[in-house]
This record gives C-alpha cells, sequence and structure tokens, in this order.
C-alpha cells in the first residue's frame, strides 16, 4: 500500500476532502498574517537555521553539557538508543515509583516510539490530555498532524465519540460543550495522576532545562500536580543558550497557528521539593540522519507542523495517507531513514512545489531533501520496476535527437488516429481519469521550423543578426 | 540507566556531525515596548488588560472583575484560601482565582513572565479557574529577545503566560478554558 | 517576414546593439515541441518583435527532468551532457516553461562543473524572466480586454523567484503580472489562493493521478470563482494540466501560455 491509493481513499468523500484543505489553508492564513506583521520574520528564519547548524555541528559537546548541567539541577538523566529502550526506561520509572496512572501531554516522539500501547499492555493506566490526543486515544486512532492531532475529525465525529465515553448527550457537537465536558474528564485524571509525561520541545544546554509550550496548559498541570515528571527528548531538541529561545519562541507559534506565541511557554529545569524530575534523551535514528550529509538538515525541525499546513498534497489526502508518526513534507524526509522500503512512496507524494521549504520556520530544504531522497530510493531500486525501466528507456531516447524526433512523430499520430475512447481509459492512463489529452497537433514545432525560411532556420551555431 | 547507550549516542553524535558552523549573534530587533501594544495583543488572544492607577487599587478592581470569586489566593494580599508549595492538590482544585505578580509583560505578544517565586505552587496558575496577573507597567518590553535578556536565570521552574488556556482541537474552533485558567486578566499599575 | 517585423517593432523598443548581437537559443521542452508548437512558435515571434533573433539548435531533447523527479537522476545525466553540448555556444537559452530552466540552473550540479556546464546553467532563462531582466522590458504594447487569470507556477515562482511569494509577503508582484498588467483593457483576477500549486509535479501527475487531479480541479475552481476567462502563465507544463482539467469539465475559459498573449498583442 503507497501513499497513492491511501490517498485515493480520502479522497472518495469529496465534501470532507474540501473541508479539511479549506480547515487547514485557514490555518495557513492565520499564519500569514502572523509572519506579515514581523518585519524581521526572514532574518529570524535565518537565526533559528544558523543556531540550529550549529548546534547539530557540535552536538555530542552540546548533549553533554546539557546532560551535566541537568544533573546539577537534580535531574535524573537516561539515554535510550531506541524506541525500545526509551519505553523500558520509562515502565522502570514509573514502576519504581509503583505508580499505576500516568497523564500524558503532547510528545511526538512518544508516539514514534510506541509508549503508550506498551505501557497499556504493561498495566498501565495512560490518560493522553491535549484535547487532540485524548479524541483520538478514544477513537484508538494515530494523530493525523503533529500539532492538531484530531484535524482529520469533524465535530459530529468527537461528539460520537464524546457520547460514547463521556456520556455527553447524543447529537452533541457543540466545540464549546464537548471541550467543557473534556474539561471535567481530565481535570480528575490530572488530580489522580501519578506520574506526568511531557514532550520537550527545547532543551537548553547552558542552563539543563527543558521548555514545553502548549496552549492548553495540560502539560503545566499534569507535571505540576504528580509526584514524578519524565521528558522525552530526542537529541536534536538541544539549543546552546536561554537566550536563543528569544528566537524559537517568536516563530514557533506563529508558524504553527498564526498565535503570536503559545498561551504557555514552560521552562522546567528542577523538580520541586520532594519531586522527581527525569529526561529521557533519545536517538532512535537520529544520529544515523546526522550522518546523512543531503539529510541531516531535517533534525532542525522544531514539529511547528507548518509544512503541513501549507502542503497541497497533506491537505488534500490527510495526515493518516502518509502511515508514519509524522506526516505531511517534513514526515516525508525523516521516515525513509527509519525505514526505507516501508516508506519508499513518501519523497514522492509531493509535487516538489517548495511551499514547505518557504515556510519552514528553521529553512530546511525540504523539497530539495525530497529530491534527493528520491536518487537515494532509485538507486536502491525500491521504486517501481516499471517506472525504472520507463525511464531507463527516456533516458537512451532523450539523448538522441534522431529517436527522440521519431518517438515524437508516432505518438502524436498514434494519439490523433487512435479513439477517444481508447487514449483516455482510465485503466490504461491514469492522466484521462480526471483530465483531457492536449490535441495532437500535426505538425511539432521543430517540424514547423525546419519549414521556416532563413533566416530564422539557418547557421545555428552562429547567428548572423543583420544590423 | 544505560551507559553503553550514552556512550554510543555520544559516539555517533561526534562521528556523524558535520565540520563546525558558527553560532549566529541574535542582535536586538528593537520594537515597540509599549503598554499599547501588550493590550492590542494580549486582547487579540483572548486576554484582558485593566489599568489601575496603583498597587493601592488591586483589592477593588478585583472586587468588581470577580464578584463572584468564593476561593482567591494571593501573595499580594490576603485571600479567603492560603496557598504553599505544600498546599494539597484538592484544595488547590476549589481555588476560583489567583492574583500572582508578574515579572515582565512582552508587548509583541502579550506574554507575562511568571516565575516560580511567585506562583505560591507550581500549579497554581494553571489549575485556578481564573487568573490575574499584575503587571509594573515599566517592565514591559518589545520582544522575546528583550524578555528574556532581562531574565537572570528561569529558576526551578518558570514560564510565560500569554492569555487564558485554549484549544482548537474540535474543527479548529477556538474554545477559551481548555485544562488550564478560563479566563486571564492582566492588571497593570 | 521576419526582419521586416523586427524593424517596425524597433520604433517601440530602442533595441540596444547587444540586445541584437546576443546569441540565443530557443529551447522548446518536449511536451511544447509535440503537443504546444503554437507556444514554440510564439515564443520565436514574440522574441523576435523584442529585436531577439532565437534560433533552434534541432539536435536538442530534454532537460531531463521528467527522469530526475523520478529518482532517475543517473540515467538522465547522458541527457544533460547532451543539453550543454547543445546549448554551450549561446549566450542565453531561453525556453517557454520556468519548470525546465529551474532544472538546469539548480539540478545540473550532478555535471562536472566544467565551464561550459556552468555557462549553460547560468544561460538558461524562463521567457518571462529573460524578458524582463535581460531585455529590461516591463510594457508591452498592446490590448487585451479580457479578465485574465494568472498561474504562477512554483518553479517560476519559489525556484526561480520570478514572482512575490504569499509565504513570504501580502505584496503580490512579479515579472508577468507587470507584463500582462501592462495591456491595455486588461482586468487581472484576484484569486482566493494566490499561487497554489496546480498538482502537476511532472510524473506526479501520473503516479498521484487522484490527489494531483484534485488540486487541478480546486485551482481552476478558484479562476472560475473570480471570473477568469483567460488563464495563463509561463510554464506550459502546468498549463497543459490545467487544460486537461478545464476541457474535460467543459468550462468556459481558454487556457494560453503567456507567449501566445503577448505576442498576439504586439503588433508584428
Amino acid at each position: 500500500m503507497n501513499h497513492a491509493i491511501r490517498a485515493d481513499k480520502f479522497l472518495l468523500d469529496a465534501d470532507r476532502t474540501t473541508w479539511h484543505d479549506e480547515t487547514l489553508w485557514f490555518v495557513r492564513e492565520k499564519r500569514d498574517r502572523a509572519v506579515y506583521a514581523v518585519p524581521e520574520f526572514q532574518e529570524l528564519r535565518e537565526l533559528a537555521s544558523g543556531i540550529k547548524n550549529h548546534t547539530l555541528s557540535r552536538l555530542d559537546l552540546y548533549l553533554r553539557e546539557f546532560e551535566a548541567a541537568a544533573q546539577a539541577n537534580g535531574v535524573h538523566v537516561h539515554w535510550a538508543a531506541d524506541a525500545a529502550e526509551h519505553n523500558a526506561i520509562i515502565l522502570d520509572i514509573i514502576q519504581k515509583e509503583g505508580a499505576t496512572r500516568i497523564v500524558k501531554s503532547k510528545s511526538m516522539l512518544t508516539e514514534e516510539c510506541h509508549l503508550n500501547p506498551y505501557l497499556i499492555k504493561h498495566g498501565i493506566e495512560v490518560v493522553d490530555t491535549d484535547l487532540g490526543e485524548r479524541i483520538i486515544q478514544f477513537r484508538d486512532e494515530a494523530p493525523s498532524h503533529i500539532v492538531l492531532p484530531a484535524i482529520h475529525l469533524k465535530k459530529e465525529d468527537v461528539g460520537d465519540t464524546f457520547h460514547t465515553h463521556l456520556g455527553t448527550n447524543k447529537g452533541e457537537n457543540d466545540p464549546q460543550r464537548l471541550t467543557e465536558a473534556a474539561r471535567q474528564h481530565l481535570r480528575a485524571k490530572f488530580l489522580a495522576g501519578q506520574v506526568a509525561i511531557s514532550g520537550v520541545n527545547f532543551a537548553i544546554a547552558e542552563t539543563g532545562a527543558v521548555v514545553v509550550c502548549t496552549n492548553e496548559g495540560n502539560a503545566d498541570l499534569g507535571v505540576n500536580l504528580a509526584r514524578v515528571h519524565i521528558a522525552a527528548m530526542g537529541i536534536e531538541k538541544i539549543i546552546p543558550r536561554l537566550s536563543d529561545l528569544g528566537v524559537f519562541t517568536r516563530l514557533l507559534a506563529r508558524s504553527a497557528t498564526g498565535q503570536p506565541v503559545t498561551t504557555y511557554t514552560s521552562h522546567f529545569t528542577k523538580p520541586a521539593a520532594g519531586k522527581e524530575m527525569h529526561i529521557v534523551i533519545v536517538d532512535n535514528g537520529r544520529t544515523q540522519q546526522l550522518g546523512r550529509p543531503d539529510f541531516r538538515a531535517s533534525l532542525k525541525c522544531i514539529r511547528c507542523g507548518a509544512c503541513m499546513n501549507t502542503c497541497p498534497v497533506y491537505r488534500r489526502s490527510g495526515g493518516h495517507s502518509y502511515d508514519f508518526t509524522v506526516p505531511g513534507p517534513i514526515g516525508a524526509i525523516l521516515s525513509p531513514n527509519i525505514d526505507m522500503k516501508k516508506h519508499s512512496s513518501l519523497p514522492f507524494a509531493s509535487t516538489l512545489c517548495g511551499s514547505c521549504t518557504d515556510v519552514c520556520p528553521v529553512k530546511i530544504d525540504i523539497h530539495t531533501q525530497l529530491y534527493k531522497w528520491r536518487q537515494v530510493l532509485g538507486e536502491a531500486n525500491e521504486i517501481p520496476a516499471s517506472k525504472k525501466w520507463s525511464m531507463k528507456f527516456m533516458g537512451r531516447v532523450l539523448a538522441s535527437t534522431r529517436v527522440y524526433g521519431l518517438g515524437g512523430q508516432f505518438a502524436r499520430k498514434a494519439l490523433r488516429l487512435l479513439p477517444h475512447g481508447l487514449t483516455h481509459a482510465p485503466s490504461m492512463n491514469a492522466w484521462a481519469v480526471a483530465r483531457e489529452l492536449p490535441e495532437a497537433p500535426k505538425q511539432s514545432f521543430r517540424e514547423w521550423y525546419a519549414k521556416q525560411p532563413a533566416p530564422a532556420a539557418a547557421q545555428p551555431a552562429q547567428p548572423q543578426i543583420p544590423a | 540507566m544505560s551507559t553503553t547507550s550514552r556512550e554510543r549516542i555520544l559516539a555517533a553524535a561526534k562521528a556523524n556531525k558535520p565540520e563546525e558552523l558558527p553560532l549566529p549573534i541574535v542582535p536586538d530587533f528593537g520594537g515597540e515596548a509599549t503598554i499599547e501594544r501588550f493590550t492590542t495583543v494580549l486582547t487579540g488572544i483572548g486576554g484582558t488588560v485593566v489599568r489601575m492607577a496603583g498597587l493601592d487599587e488591586l483589592e477593588e478592581t478585583l472586587r468588581q472583575l470577580f464578584p463572584e470569586a468564593r476561593n482567591t489566593t494571593s501573595p499580594l494580599f490576603r485571600g479567603t484560601v492560603p496557598v504553599n508549595a505544600q498546599t494539597p492538590t484538592g484544595i488547590l482544585a476549589e481555588i476560583d482565582l489567583a492574583v500572582l505578580p508578574g515579572e515582565i509583560g512582552v508587548a509583541e505578544n502579550g506574554c507575562v513572565w511568571l516565575p516560580e517565586a511567585n506562583m505560591l505552587h507550581r500549579a497554581l496558575p494553571t489549575i485556578t479557574q481564573h487568573l490575574a496577573l499584575v503587571l509594573d507597567h515599566r517592565r514591559v518590553v518589545a520582544t522575546m529577545h528583550q524578555a528574556y535578556a532581562q531574565l537572570p536565570n528561569t529558576g526551578g521552574y518558570g514560564k510565560f503566560v500569554a492569555g487564558p488556556s485554549k484549544t482548537a482541537d474540535i474543527e479548529q474552533s477556538l474554545v477559551i478554558g481548555a485544562h488550564g485558567a478560563r479566563s486571564l486578566v492582566v492588571l497593570v499599575y | 517576414m521576419a526582419l521586416t517585423r523586427r524593424r517596425e517593432v524597433s520604433r517601440l523598443y530602442i533595441v540596444e546593439e547587444e540586445t541584437a548581437k546576443m546569441k540565443v537559443a530557443l529551447f522548446v521542452p518536449c511536451y511544447i515541441d509535440q503537443f504546444y508548437p503554437q507556444v514554440g512558435i510564439a515564443t520565436l515571434q514574440l522574441l523576435e518583435k523584442l529585436g531577439v533573433q532565437a534560433h533552434f539548435p534541432a539536435q536538442q531533447t530534454c532537460c531531463g527532468q521528467p527522469l530526475a523527479n523520478s529518482g532517475c537522476e543517473r540515467d538522465a545525466l547522458p541527457i544533460y551532457k547532451h543539453f550543454v553540448e547543445t546549448f554551450s555556444d549561446y549566450d542565453y537559452v531561453v525556453a517557454p516553461s520556468g519548470s525546465c530552466v529551474y532544472h538546469v540552473r539548480k539540478h545540473f550540479d550532478k555535471l562536472d562543473q566544467t565551464a561550459d556546464v556552468q555557462h549553460v546553467r547560468g544561460a538558461a532563462y524562463d521567457l518571462i524572466d529573460f524578458i524582463s531582466t535581460v531585455l529590461n522590458v516591463t510594457e508591452i504594447p498592446g490590448a487585451f480586454p479580457h479578465k485574465v487569470g494568472l498561474h504562477l507556477s512554483c518553479h517560476g515562482q519559489r525556484g526561480l523567484h520570478q514572482a512575490n511569494e504569499s509565504e513570504m509577503t501580502p505584496v503580490r508582484d512579479g515579472q508577468l503580472r507587470r507584463l500582462m498588467a501592462s495591456l491595455d483593457g486588461i482586468e487581472l483576477t484576484q484569486l482566493n489562493r494566490n499561487d497554489e500549486c496546480c498538482g502537476f509535479g511532472g510524473t506526479f501527475c501520473v503516479s498521484e493521478a487522484g490527489i494531483s487531479a484534485r488540486m487541478g480541479q480546486d485551482r481552476v475552481a478558484d479562476h472560475v470563482l473570480n471570473g477568469t476567462q483567460v488563464l495563463t502563465g509561463s510554464d506550459m507544463s502546468c498549463l497543459m494540466h490545467l487544460e486537461g482539467i478545464v476541457r474535460r469539465a467543459k468550462l468556459p475559459i481558454k487556457v494560453m501560455h503567456a507567449a501566445e498573449i503577448l505576442n498576439g498583442v504586439v503588433n508584428g
């Protein structure tokens, strides 16, 4: 199953596709307005990119600095090479605490590591507390967007889900009342939470602090009521200095949702008296990506989701069509590093329009990396054989003027002479499912040109322009 | 903790990192450090700004703004519920209104820096139903760069708060009052 | 005859001596050669009217983009070399397709960077870019009293920076917009989405046919909604896709390359 097939499923519901596209475009437009209002926005992108590039170029040193600072703050620091180790470390902390109930705020890393099913299997009650994440947790679905996890759902879907799980009235679809129901439900969970797990937006090497940005306040509420806080971060979340946050906090929310800043920008540096704080630093393929010069810039990502909101493909295929924790353009350049075979169609799920690159607040060359992944996949024979052989054939034809001219004549003639039903049969011609083929002209440009009188066609190598 | 994973990750990061690149210098972009700008932006994201002539107007202003608040707490005046770092969760959960001193206001985005020392309890600013932050008008800066430049450190815990808790996770419909405070008022003196 | 026409137009434009001496090659991408010869003809004639005698080296084939975008860059290398050999003797290589030009400029980095390769990469120009920045022509004398919708091709706009990008600025400006706006009687459509991709994307249009078509339909719908009568752009590949959608849906929109409009309005 490739992206195109999953996208076609999403497209079957044309009205929902329209709604999904327009809803995300609305977020893109909010982003635009926020960006236009900051005169130095492009300079901030350049600075953010520079800070991240610098950090990656000293990553081992900054990780050591961060670890030492965090430990000096009384924080327990753990290292996980992969998802399995990440999950095992977290379960161990929970079990040592004797806890059975945990509350979680948003963390794409724990999604990537499939932490929830692992903990549930070990008898732990896991409650996602971000509203969107709670909705999809009830529905046993994966997030379809990294900032707006339930953006594939309409309020009627949420109403049905809450009716089933929270006992709201059947047919209650009002977002205000549904959110209030979730607030009451989750308050009880927060108050009872023994261990809180959060993600990390930024980890500051200088101070050993982790910074978490939310709008709902769920990270703050969960962490500050539980006895134990576990923050899970990829190694790429490091930034050198506290002052660098001046740059990143100006970019993150504007790029993500068009807000000037997230409601809460919370700096967790030391555990409160009598409490524990753990940080789990995870690799899970990131050092490998760091070693790929063409693709290491993907590690600059601050998970704002702007590339999804702007991507004309993502908006019409939905996040689940990517079948990867991080969907959209950024997911399409991260996923082949994890499993090239499984995700081989994702770098092709793009027109290479470049809008993702232009909105990226840390200037990741996303569309160029998509192009480069295509080459890696082509070399590794991870593209369909029919495509590969037809491209090899085309390569030979197009490197030769004579063969090319003959082929073109034949194709045009065929197009003119064959019946429309044959040339436009959907089973043979994917183009013609929704589009007419161009009307085939009698003569090509080169045939016309050859018939023109001099000087138009004469002496191409040394054109003589009359004075 | 796995020492081997730590060593493996650090070794791989060292081996695979690119040649060292410079750390850019972040300029001070200037900007408008006014209470008017702060007010416009905060209002735009669902917060409220109320001007006071001085701190002595605080309690009267609060009575007018929150006539129905029963359980109130603050380090600035004697509220109905005393709160400290040891206050049990059950009591915190009943707080209607917390009134806390903010340190720095940021005009470009309407946020206010709230350090742990001003919170009474770390959970209080989010668990309270309504939050009021008191801010000296001279402590408004233009941008986040300037705000961070004024922070000596971030203490054990601290946060920038920009407006009330909110979500748009259902169909991108903005709902104020997700998990944290349902309203935020900044009382500027 | 071409020469006479050029002299007449010379009354409208100061054809500088350097312009007349330029060695300009016309690159007519494969799909234009085969399916849209009139666009190649309009490009040639328009350049001629602007004082440039462009030549069409007959040995040209393709820029290799379809292969490279499919992950077969290695198989495209002989095409790249053929392209460089074909065009290295010219000062400029002009094509009515920004996408091909972008490919030459950006992705011919895979070749050994000989003097010829570097020259051809720098010499490749989209037609509208060439008119605007090399010939410094910003106004075209002529009338086109229709409601015209611009399709900004992504490679021309975001790749070659021929127009402002909505990701960066609310100001809508660009080479094509300026040239078109200079025509008498023209009205330019205000689209809801100024510069969204049309969904052509080369082989994407068949490998992701469903999404590609939907994107094209949405793009066309924006033009229909806002009253476009003539849909134009400087990249024929996007226009081929959009025209296919327009004709399938039998919409009252005419799709024309910008070269056809501009060539048509200038009296030769």
